[in-house]
């Protein structure tokens, strides 16, 4: 029923190493937060990577590491120790300038809220990070997305214009349309009520299945992780195990041996 | 970035209203104070230039010879010359119908090509003829065709006369009046050259103004103006002047003002203030915008905003708003000038006024509105860089003062204000403003820089009062000190209009005391009445009774003439002062004996022989630190050398030795009481206004212009504290935002909505209750010292505390505080606490 730790470290080491057919990768990763008695070691040796054109979910109890991972792993924090690759370009070693430019060229973000920049249209918002970048926008492209996340007639509305849901596909639109290396997902489906979640974790399932746009999601909910094509279980700063194409039957029972 | 910066002042316009209010105002009053300069000049050239508007050459006499018809048979000859116009002018008396007064005559030029006037009806004055002005015509019922008689106009011979035995004229035209400065006021003639000889003698002789020449088409003016110059010398007028009109203009109106403009430099201070002010408020503004969106800043750099992206985007929105706050500052500024102008030529006296916009005012208003905003935005700019990205994710986290930055700027602020308080200590010391000036915005501009130091721990201090109140006095006294930064910044917001404010009044308060100290030194007497009453009449016995019927007069007294002297090579009248009358003068400790006789400043006398009726006197001179004061001995003595006759009205020192009317007046009269005492002695007494003078009046005077320029300027800067409030509620509102949970969590826990509300408002009127306190001490200090640099040199400056006004200070800023507080906390107290404790 579930796939035994040792495996799944096993299967995550040797990716790690720059394997270029990994969107995102981490070796030997530490973190701690705080000093003396408050010390929390966040991250603890992690060796994970994640595959290209995968959608793949990053589960575990609350103080787990992680979201301390993704934010690693997107170049938003810094780790203390370790090495992480994102599509082959280790950024453990770049300056706050060359992790912009990889952000915003190589990677996708989609949040649990305050996705949009409020002021913007909703079309201003997606072309963002290319607007940033000094690039052209890829309008074929852009209307392929668009239309498939059925924003065409939105485009021209303010974030405060659209529903829940329509913000999310924005972000979903935005992070698709630089063709990243990997988007990562905090939670995008925290603040909607199932129905539209189901609607936005579609969207990210075809992404990968029809686009091959790597995925790598944070969630609490086993629903939405029961979307992915991997589960990664964390515990204590540590990966514990991992799940390929998990039911949320089953990934509710990984959980409830972690404790959680 | 372009798109989001442009994006955010178009939505966010309101946002921007505190700075570019801030902006406007500051812009604009610095272009209207380069205008009031400009159109100062203009106005002047306008009305001196009206006497040789059309002169190609205007000459001007030296100081070793006059002009005369001899130089003007010279300079005819020159080459280039085609037309020369000795334009003189003489003082006349005139006779009409029942009528008589005195008037300027002025000749007309010779040829239409140099004419200076403007005719409304009629023709140009031939021989027997004169032209009138308007306005006199007017007051006179003079048309063409009227008849006046006219007669030598010195002396004092009575008006009623010259309708006898004058020469007579027809009025052959009327004219615009002349705005030359030495014709306006008074009733205007033109006539002939011939006719103003006629009326010209010993006492009011021809005066010749200039000789003003029209040159021939073609002529090169430069070299008519050697060949003219070199005619001159020839001819003995070396030291004449030869200028063009518009050379002589700029001349003279130099003369008028002194080369430089006092009134540009004072206000151009104020000025320099009102941009520091709100170059400060711009920065605070930005910091707090920049707070609010700390989030979207982070999400910017989130999907791929560099630090440069993110910086270029605050400063091209602040070079936005300043570039559109400039612009409206300047038309402000111009439309201001314009209203003010306006009002000015609809007055008769003033109609000459001109409006003038130099392109420098209006550069150096738009450029130095840009280049402060955007310079003001830089720190905010900067701390915007420095989000990061996490804080997308996260809720931000408190900047403490320990971090290095905090250090650095606390070094820099501490070296600020040692070395500000040098500086400004030096030019107190050596009563110069200039220096003092620098040294007091360095030194406050430290201050600010070191806000985090002092105001926190100030705020628990003051917090602890609260205690008392329970647990909202407590917590709001924790909670105003929560982000110390930010409470540090909210209050020096408000601590730089409260600073300011109260320099202003000390200042004015100090210098009120000062001069008041220094006019009783100046004028012998509160107030003064000289010279003849309008009807010719001497001021007498019944004069002085009359005064006494008045409110507000509680002593009056006549001075005679007791003998006469030689002072400064003027013969004068030597008063004399009765043991009783000496009662009324403001120094007490003069006093009056058999050998000395009071002298104003700079006479150079030890000495003085003082001649009656019967015999002189050699008296002891005595000087008296004060230019307005006529020469006093003591009645006793006058009676000994024997009490002359009155002066005969053609003797030289007739105007000297005329009775004068001395009044002291009750203590408690204020600035609009003596006014009004003031015009209805003029009208009771037949008397000018002017005539009336004083240390009373003075004062009056004084603290009338003292408390006006002191409302403008309180005015001025009540806007920047009104700013530095919008400050408070903006902070106020950011912490209740954030504190949404902490704050349901208290409801939760049985906190009533009053008591929640009761904290928030705690908090607020500690903020600006501290910040008024700070920035009371601060603005004492400072305008006491301002005070000492700016008045330093002419008088002994005590310093003098307006407790009144500093407790209203205090009062309003607690006040204020309150209101602030009155929005964020209805919003907190809405809030129920399931909903609060749901949010994210």
């Amino acid at each position: 029923m579930t796939t035994s730790t040792e495996q799944s470290l096993a299967s995550g080491a040797p990716n790690g190493s720059g394997n270029s057919t990994a969107a995102a990768a981490t070796q030997a990763l530490n973190k701690t937060y705080g000093t003396g008695d408050t010390r929390v070691h966040a991250l603890k040796n992690v060796d994970v990577a994640f595959q290209s054109g995968k959608f793949t979910a990053i589960m575990g109890p609350s103080g787990s590491g992680k979201s301390t991972l993704m934010h690693c792993l997107a170049g938003l924090d810094t780790a203390d120790s370790g090495k992480i690759w994102i599509g082959g370009t280790e950024i453990t070693a770049l300056n706050d300038n060359q992790l912009t430019k990889l952000r915003r060229e190589r990677v996708g973000f989609v949040f649990q809220a305050f996705n949009l920049v409020s002021t913007l249209t909703a079309e201003q918002n997606i072309t963002l990070p290319i607007a940033l970048a000094g690039g052209t926008v890829d309008k074929e492209w852009f209307r392929y997305v668009t239309s498939t996340l059925g924003l065409a007639d939105r485009l021209t509305h303010r974030p405060h214009e659209l529903s829940g849901g329509q913000q999310q596909r924005v972000a979903v639109a935005r992070a698709l349309l630089t063709r990243p290396d990997v988007i990562f997902g905090d939670e995008p489906t925290g603040n909607l009520d199932s129905k539209v979640g189901a609607e936005v974790l579609s969207l990210l399932r075809r992404s990968a299945t029809e686009m091959g746009q790597s995925i790598i999601m944070v969630t609490h909910d086993p629903v939405a992780a029961s979307y992915a094509d991997r589960v990664v279980l964390m515990n204590d700063g540590a990966l514990v195990g991992e799940l390929e194409r998990p039911g949320t039957e089953q990934i509710l029972a990984a959980l409830a041996k972690l404790g959680a | 970035m372009l798109q989001v910066a442009l994006a955010q002042v178009k939505q966010h316009a309101r946002r921007f209203i505190a700075v570019a209010l801030a902006v406007v105002m500051a812009v604009g009053f610095l272009t209207a104070t380069l205008m009031v300069n400009a159109s100062t000049e203009a106005s002047l050239g306008n009305s001196v230039g009206a006497g040789f508007r059309n002169a190609d050459l205007v000459l001007s006499s030296g100081p070793d010879k006059p002009l005369d018809e001899q130089a003007a048979e010279a300079v005819a000859d020159a080459d280039g010359v085609a037309e020369v116009y000795v334009q003189q002018q003489t003082h006349v008396a005139f006779g009409t119908a029942g009528e008589a007064g005195y008037g300027a005559l002025q000749n007309t030029a010779p040829s239409a090509g140099l004419d200076n006037l403007e005719l409304i009806e009629g023709a140009l004055p031939g021989s027997g003829e004169v032209a009138v002005d308007d306005a006199t015509a007017e007051r006179l019922a003079l048309t063409v065709g009227s008849k006046l008689e006219f007669a030598p106009g010195a002396g004092m011979a009575a008006a009623e006369d010259v309708a006898a035995s004058g020469i007579p004229a027809t009025v052959s035209a009327i004219v615009k009046a002349s705005k030359d400065p030495l014709m306006m006021g008074q009733p205007q003639f033109f006539g002939t050259s011939g006719f103003i000889a006629a009326l010209a003698d010993e006492q009011a002789p021809v005066q010749v103004r200039s000789i003003q020449l029209d040159l021939a088409a073609g002529t090169d003016t430069a070299a008519a103006k050697d060949a003219v110059a070199a005619a001159l010398t020839a001819a003995g007028f070396a030291e004449s002047t030869v200028n063009t009109a518009a050379e002589q203009t700029k001349e003279v109106v130099a003369g008028f003002t002194g080369g430089t403009d006092q009134l540009t430099i004072v206000l151009l201070a104020f000025a320099l203030v009102a941009v520091l002010v709100s170059a400060l408020v711009v920065a605070n503004t930005f910091s707090v915008l920049i707070a609010q969106r700390t989030r979207e800043l982070a999400l910017l750099r989130c999907i791929g905003a560099g630090r440069g992206q993110i910086r270029r985007s605050v400063l091209v929105e602040a070079l936005l708003v300043g570039v559109v706050a400039s612009v409206i500052g300047v038309l402000g500024a111009v439309g201001l000038m314009a209203g003010i102008i306006a009002v000015l030529q609809g007055r008769p006296d003033t109609e000459f006024a001109a409006l003038a916009v130099p392109p420098l005012a209006v550069a150096v208003g738009l450029v130095t509105g840009v280049v402060m905003t955007v310079l003001a935005a830089l720190a905010p700019a900067r701390a915007a860089t420095t989000v990061a990205p996490l804080a997308a994710l996260r809720p931000a986290e408190d900047v403490r003062v320990g971090n290095r930055k905090g250090k650095v700027r606390l070094g820099f602020g501490i070296a600020l204000v040692v070395g500000g308080a040098v500086v400004l200590g030096l030019g107190a010391l050596n009563a110069n403003l200039l220096i003092a000036l620098p040294g007091g915005a360095m030194s406050f501009i430290g201050l600010l820089l070191c806000a985090t130091l002092f105001v926190p721990p100030l705020v628990t201090a003051v917090g602890a009062l609260a205690r008392p109140l329970g647990v909202p006095g407590k917590l709001a006294a924790v909670n105003a000190v929560r982000n110390p930064g930010r409470t540090s910044a909210t209050a020096t917001a408000l601590l730089i209009g409260v600073t300011l404010v109260v320099m202003m009044m000390t200042g004015a308060q100090t210098a009120r005391t000062a001069f008041e100290s220094e006019l009783s030194a100046q004028y012998p007497v509160d107030i003064s009445i000289g010279n003849l009453a309008e009807d010719g009449g001497q001021l007498d016995e019944a004069a002085a009774e009359t005064a006494l019927t008045y409110d507000g007069v509680a002593a009056a007294g006549l001075i005679t003439t007791g003998g006469y002297a030689t002072v400064n090579g003027q013969r004068t009248g030597v008063y004399q002062l009765t043991p009783a009358q000496r009662e009324l003068l403001q120094d007490q400790s003069l006093t009056l004996d058999a050998d000395t006789v009071l002298l104003a400043e700079g006479s150079g006398l030890d000495t003085l022989t003082v001649t009656g009726s019967s015999g002189s006197k050699e008296f002891q001179v005595v000087e008296v630190s004060s230019f307005s004061f006529p020469p006093l001995m003591s009645s006793a003595v006058a009676e000994e050398i024997g009490v002359p006759a009155p002066a005969a009205a053609d003797s030289e020192e007739y105007f000297s030795a005329l009775p004068q009317l001395w009044l002291s007046v009750d203590r408690d009269l204020d600035a609009t009481a003596l006014m009004e005492l003031r015009s209805e002695l003029a009208a009771g007494l037949n008397v000018q206004d002017y005539q009336i003078s004083g240390a009373a009046i003075e004062r009056a005077a004084f603290n009338q212009i003292i408390d006006v320029l002191l409302l403008v300027v309180t005015g001025l800067l009540a806007v920047a504290v009104l700013i530095a409030l919008v400050g408070v509620a903006n902070t106020l509102s950011l912490s209740v935002l954030e504190r949404t949970q902490e704050s349901s969590l208290l409801r939760a826990l049985g906190l009533t909505r009053n008591q929640l509300r009761g904290m928030l408002a705690l908090e607020a009127v500690l903020i600006a209750g501290v910040a008024a306190l700070i920035g009371s001490g601060l603005g004492s200090l400072y305008g006491r010292l301002g005070a000492q640099s700016a008045l330093g040199t002419f008088t002994a400056v005590v310093p003098d505390v307006p407790w009144l006004q500093l407790a209203a200070v205090l009062a309003v800023a607690v006040v204020a505080g309150l209101l602030a507080s009155v929005m964020p906390a209805r919003r907190a107290a809405r809030l129920s606490p399931v909903e609060g404790l749901a949010t994210v």
